[in-house]
């Protein structure tokens, strides 16, 4: 796929990723990295600005056998805006995939 | 170039030194030393880290142009929204046509409409002076086929140009408010991946 558009729905994957539990940069990035191949580097930058504009905050816990660890989570903004941002993202790939689907039917 | 923990958050550090404060700028590195400790303890090695995490220039053009696009949000001037514009210009080589094109041609046009307001707004009250004197009876003065005319012509120009100086700063206002969240959203759009070399 088209990493201009990936970049695009980082946004909602991180929110969402977020609102099933706090997670460390780290574990934030496998568990999206898993699934989606972006450059894991770009999720830190987007991070800091989810903190600036408040959907986020940050938070240090210790971590067995090391040092603590920067935790991030969401704040009730944060929350609002990643069930308003999960509703727009489900109803407009609910309607792109109604789309390619009806022109495959018509194609065949 | 090799490819290892310490080179990645030497590039950062210098491409945003000067840019961000201090605590931004630790807060980020933080982010990228505790990445690469935790990433080491899992078992990767730094080149595979340094690889995953992508290029630190990029990163490092992202962080500059979403903090430079708050800075001329919080505090608006030419110098920041200028600033702000360049840095999102790194960002790919298609922002010359998004971003810069549409900047310019905003800009000119402000600069326009400013000119033709103070031109109006001195025009009109010469024009108003040269009619009150032929008024007065001086012949030199008399460029106006009627005075009362020239007086009410000149009142009419006068009013336009301060209209439009008036009307091109809240016009700039609202560009200013427009560029901004338009910057926000192609910042969040457009990866580094066709950047200026």
């Amino acid at each position: 796929m088209n990493i201009q558009f990936k970049k695009g729905v980082l946004e909602i994957c991180v929110l969402s990723v977020l609102a099933k539990k706090d997670c460390y940069g780290y574990e934030l990035v496998q568990e999206i990295s898993k699934r989606i191949d972006i450059s894991e580097g770009t999720i830190y930058p987007l991070l800091h600005r989810l903190k600036d504009e408040g959907l986020v905050t940050t938070f240090l816990q210790e971590s067995a056998g090391g040092p603590p660890r920067k935790y991030y989570r969401l704040t009730e903004n944060g929350r609002k805006e990643e069930h308003e941002k999960k509703e727009e993202w489900l109803q407009f790939a609910a309607s792109v995939n109604a789309l390619l689907e009806g022109t495959n039917d018509a194609a065949d | 170039m090799l490819q290892t923990e310490q080179e990645y958050i030497r590039i950062l550090r210098s491409r945003l030194e000067g840019t961000l404060p201090d605590d931004e700028l630790n807060d980020i590195i933080s982010d990228y030393t505790e990445h690469f400790r935790i990433g080491k303890a899992d078992g990767r090695t730094e080149e595979d880290l340094f690889s995953s995490l992508g290029s630190p220039e990029d990163v490092a053009r992202e962080i500059r142009a979403t903090h430079l696009v708050r800075k001329a949000e919080g505090d608006r001037s030419w110098k920041n929204i200028i600033h702000a514009v360049l840095a999102t210009l790194g960002l790919g080589l298609f922002n010359l046509v998004f971003v810069l094109v549409p900047f310019v041609i905003l800009v000119v046009l402000l600069f326009v409409v400013f000119f033709a307001g103070i031109a109006c707004a001195v025009f009109g009250p010469v024009a108003g002076i040269f009619a009150v004197l032929q008024m007065a009876g001086l012949p030199a003065f008399a460029i106006w086929q009627s005075p009362a005319a020239g007086i009410f012509f000149s009142l009419g120009i006068t009013t336009l140009g301060l209209l439009l100086v008036i009307g091109d700063y809240y016009l700039a206002r609202f560009f200013y408010h427009i560029g901004i969240r338009y910057l926000k959203w192609n910042i969040g759009v457009i990866t580094g991946t066709e950047q200026i070399p």
